[in-house]
């Protein structure tokens, strides 16, 4: 049974391993070897190059994507432990009528949006001044990397909640219950009884985020000025200004690595709990 | 489910292909203007001219990544018999490649309106000979843009740029190199300014050395920006001119023309194109060198490089600077429409400080210098 | 005391939603505002003269925003069946069945998601124009599904771990075949949650425009592909009417599998 069923499992998983590796494995080899290749021969210039060039551009791009990650997680927390551990009904109510919807927007609209919301004379800061909050000469522009955070947090973060709220209401309220009667604040019991028994589940969605805003072009493009700016447009750049597409992949394969590092934080739990089983 | 699945999409495969006896495909790098001037305005009189026939345009997106699209596409396409397109709208830079790499037909013989386009564009992109590959289909230029209320003497040399910007902080915006050519524009415009023999980089030939030459204006241009707002984008410094968080800064003159057409700037804004001049490029009509309906796609540029649809469409539609020589557009258009096109910048300061972009090496050599020494 | 305190707490709640409401909303609203302005500058805070002008020229005769918006949403369902269908089969061994290097197959999953694509989708194309696939729906559907892969397996991977393996082996000892079993009990029973995934797949689909442009134009043209040129032309108007037009299949479509949704299924997500 067991060998059999070791080969149901192989067998079972195939067909949807051998369309990554036919449309993404196979394409992606090229990619690895134009960026460690130069006429046929093995070299490192490509990356050298991208350094050279771009070096603050990668910090820049893992402090952003960190960053917005950090943030996502506190306000999908925020968001979801309210929809389960809320007791007004209808504020519950409304949360959950109101928080799904930029998973709707895709990024290259939601980048436009935020341009014109976040800029200087922008909707937001308008209505601030017409509500007078602030003076019309306090106004900021928002559009530079607090723009991209901000706009990455706004769409991630349904995406985190719905997955983190759907994991909440499902951990046994007995225990959630009995912290409340034991008087614990419902951020004591979120924090301490809820939270622990969901992370994988928010682990996973917050890597699903890393990685998706590592790929996002339109963001940074559209949101924020060039300097510094996120590997992405540097790798468009790349492409589009110079045709040189052994640079870009030097780059691709170093966003490769940084999501590998954080894909790396998901392996180590898999392979943790698989020993455990 | 999964042979359900594959009978589907087999099912919509022929659903999609197209019923009409010929389609004529074309592809434009552009703004989304340009694609429904293909879709609205030229497609549908060619199918009207041409029975049976069906235009399908595409657009590739703004600026030059548009052009690289389409490049990328039509090498993928290399080992095809034919390509997926008949007839390609790309910039210079494109262009140049394109030709050296055998991608395009040598049409133009074949197209009688190509003798009405003489001008220097229609030879040469950017140091590669490219007569013989392309008919243009409009000029277009930078030129600053800037808010009549707020700037009541704007500057008009670069020298006197700079100061303006010193002397009013983050009034003057431009979007660096990497969001879009009008950011690239201003940049060659600098080294121009500054940067010794423009003459030169526009001419060839090309020298390595030279770039050593620019250390000066690319350090001025360092401390420039720590007084400029870097923009996202082209649309991005037209959006800023928009809310009135910049006075001024370089913009392509049609989008320009077509944001205030679509009522996305205020009314008095005003165009100005300082000296020593900024550079502008053509946009190009190519056929590619394996396209399946070659004679429909020569046909096709024939009647979009006629002089009545470059005066009709071109310049009265889009406000663009016409592709073939002005003087073929006699008669064909009022004085009125003709006049709109120059009401900012005159066909004199189009001659003078009218520029054309550098030869791609020194293109390049400008851009990797603005990276290296200004921007990281 | 404690009313004071009570409703105190209560308008902090209410003030704190009315924040989180506007910064959800705002930029959405600005949306709509774009797509009925018609002019729109500075000095004005709101837009000069509101009509429907865009509107029209995004459903003029010749705009094909109808036609495009028909593929889209075909190709996004087409997508979501090819991505379940995959994730079916792979997700229950994922889940049930001892698999060796079990994360690393999860991971590989994840990969399409993780390396930027332009590159990539370069070298697939040439392998479709190879193949005389280039310019098909079916190409498109693939380039799709290898996409949104990622999502489905994973959250097939977690609505069969959800499963009580008591029921199947229950049914297993009233004599069901394994195959039965699995089709009577542990499928239906992971149903809502494998569906569930079909949001994602679908909203992943449905934004995608690197890929179709490199694999189906000219011959395949989805919505996003005419929002690109839009928005990155900055025509506000136009690619703020597409968004709002893309966002209907999307909350249909959500509303539609919402019905099956089940909570404990999400809890499991990548375990």
């Amino acid at each position: 049974m067991n060998l059999s069923q070791r080969h149901l499992g192989l067998i079972l998983i195939a067909p949807g391993l051998m369309l990554v590796a036919a449309l993404f494995l196979y394409p992606l080899g090229f990619s690895l070897v134009s960026a460690f290749s130069k006429d046929g021969s093995f070299t490192l210039e490509w990356f050298s190059k991208a350094f050279e060039l771009y070096s603050t551009d990668i910090v820049f791009t893992v402090v952003i994507v960190v960053a917005s990650c950090a943030l996502t997680a506190l306000a999908a927390i925020i968001i979801a432990g309210t929809l389960t551990l809320g007791e007004n009904r209808y504020i519950v109510g409304t949360l959950r009528a109101l928080y799904r919807w930029p998973l709707f927007i895709p990024f290259i609209v939601a980048a436009q949006c935020m341009r014109t919301f976040l800029a200087k004379n922008g909707l937001m800061n308008n209505t601030f001044v017409s509500m007078g909050l602030i003076e019309p000469l306090q106004a900021v522009s928002f559009l530079d990397w607090r723009g991209i955070i901000a706009t990455f947090v706004w769409k991630q973060t349904p995406f985190v909640a719905l997955l983190l709220a759907g994991a909440l209401a499902s951990i046994d309220r007995a225990t959630l219950e009995a912290g409340r009667n034991l008087g614990a604040s419902r951020v004591r019991v979120l924090f301490e009884l809820a939270l622990p028994q969901v992370m994988p589940t928010l682990m996973v969605a917050l890597v699903l985020s890393f990685v998706t805003m590592l790929s996002v072009l339109s963001v940074p493009m559209m949101v924020s000025g060039s300097q510094p700016t996120m590997l992405t447009v540097d790798m468009a750049f790349r492409i589009n200004a110079y045709g040189d597409y052994a640079t870009a992949n030097a780059l691709g394969v170093i966003t490769y690595l940084i999501s590998a590092g954080a894909a790396i934080l998901y392996l180590k739990r898999g392979l943790s709990e698989g020993a455990a089983r | 489910m999964r042979i359900l699945t594959i009978a589907c999409s087999l099912a919509a495969l022929m659903a999609a292909s197209p019923l009409a006896a010929q389609t004529l495909n074309v592809a434009s790098a552009g703004d989304q203007n340009m694609v429904d001037y293909v879709k609205d305005y030229l497609g549908p009189m060619f199918e009207k001219a041409n029975p049976g026939v069906k235009v399908v345009s595409v657009g590739t997106g703004a600026g030059d990544s548009g052009s690289q699209k389409i490049y990328e596409k039509l090498d993928a396409q290399k080992g095809s018999a034919t390509t997926d397109f008949d007839v390609v709208v790309i910039h210079q830079k494109a262009t140049g490649q394109m030709v050296k790499e055998g991608l395009l037909d040598k049409y133009t013989a074949n197209v009688a309106t190509a003798k009405l386009a003489t001008g220097e564009a229609a030879r040469n992109a950017l140091g590669t000979d490219v007569s013989g590959f392309v008919i243009p289909m409009f000029q277009s230029q930078t030129a600053l843009a800037y808010n009549a209320d707020m700037v009541k003497a704007p500057p008009s040399t670069f020298a006197e740029l700079a100061d303006w910007a010193k002397k009013n902080p983050k009034q003057f915006g431009y979007n660096g190199i990497k969001g879009g050519m009008s950011g690239v524009s201003f940049v060659a415009g600098w080294v121009y300014a500054f940067g010794g023999d423009a003459e030169k980089l526009m001419k060839g030939p090309y020298d390595a050395a030279t770039k050593t030459t620019w250390d000066k204006a690319f350090a001025d241009l360092k401390e420039f920006n720590k007084v400029a707002t870097i923009t996202p984008g082209n649309a991005g410094t037209l959006d800023m001119l928009n809310r009135g968080e910049i006075a001024m800064g370089p913009v392509w003159v049609d989008m320009f023309y077509s944001w205030q057409a679509d009522g996305k700037l205020p009314p008095n804004m005003k165009l100005k194109l300082i000296s020593p001049g900024m550079p502008g490029q053509p946009m190009y009509y190519a056929v590619p060198a394996k396209a399946g309906q070659k004679k429909l796609a020569e046909a096709f540029i024939a009647l979009a490089t006629s002089p009545q649809v470059q005066a009709d469409g071109i310049v009265k539609k889009f406000n663009w600077y016409p592709g073939i020589d002005a003087a073929n557009l006699e008669g064909k258009l009022d004085k009125a429409a003709w006049d709109k096109l120059f009401v900012d910048v005159t066909p004199a300061d189009l001659a003078k400080n009218g520029k054309a972009f550098p030869i791609a090496p020194y293109f390049n050599d400008i851009l990797e210098g603005y990276e290296k020494k200004v921007s990281n | 005391m404690t009313r004071i305190a009570s409703s105190a707490r209560l308008v902090l709640a209410v003030s704190l939603l009315a924040a989180f409401a506007f910064v959800l909303l705002g930029p959405i609203l600005n949306l709509a505002l774009w797509s009925v302005a018609e002019r729109w500058y500075t000095p004005h805070k709101l837009p000069v003269t509101y009509g429907t002008r865009y509107w029209e020229q995004v459903f003029r005769p010749t705009g094909d925003a109808m036609a495009s918006l028909g593929t889209s949403v075909w190709i996004a369902v087409l997508t979501v069946v090819f991505a379940l269908a995959l994730s079916i089969p792979a997700g229950y061994a994922l889940a049930r069945l001892k698999l060796p290097m079990r994360a690393l197959f999860m991971l590989m999953f994840l990969l399409p998601q993780a390396f930027p694509s332009v590159a990539i989708y370069i070298n697939v194309a040439r392998i479709f124009y190879q193949l005389g696939i280039n310019g098909t729906v079916f190409a498109v559907v693939l380039v799709h599904t290898t996409h949104g892969l990622v999502f489905s397996v994973w959250i097939a991977a977690a609505a069969f771990a959800a499963v009580d393996k008591d029921l199947e082996l229950a049914a297993r000892n009233m004599g069901a075949s394994p195959m039965r079993a699995f089709l009577t009990v542990t499928l239906p029973l992971a149903a809502p949650g494998i569906l569930a995934s079909g949001i994602f797949v679908f909203l992943e689909s449905l934004d995608e425009f690197t890929g179709t442009f490199f694999v189906g134009v000219p011959q395949v043209t989805t919505l996003p592909l005419l929002l690109y040129n839009a928005a990155m032309g900055g025509n506000y108007q136009v690619a703020s009417i597409t968004a709002l037009i893309l966002l209907v299949p999307s909350v249909l479509f959500m509303l539609f599998i919402e019905r099956f949704l089940r909570a404990d299924v999400l809890a499991k997500v990548g375990a």
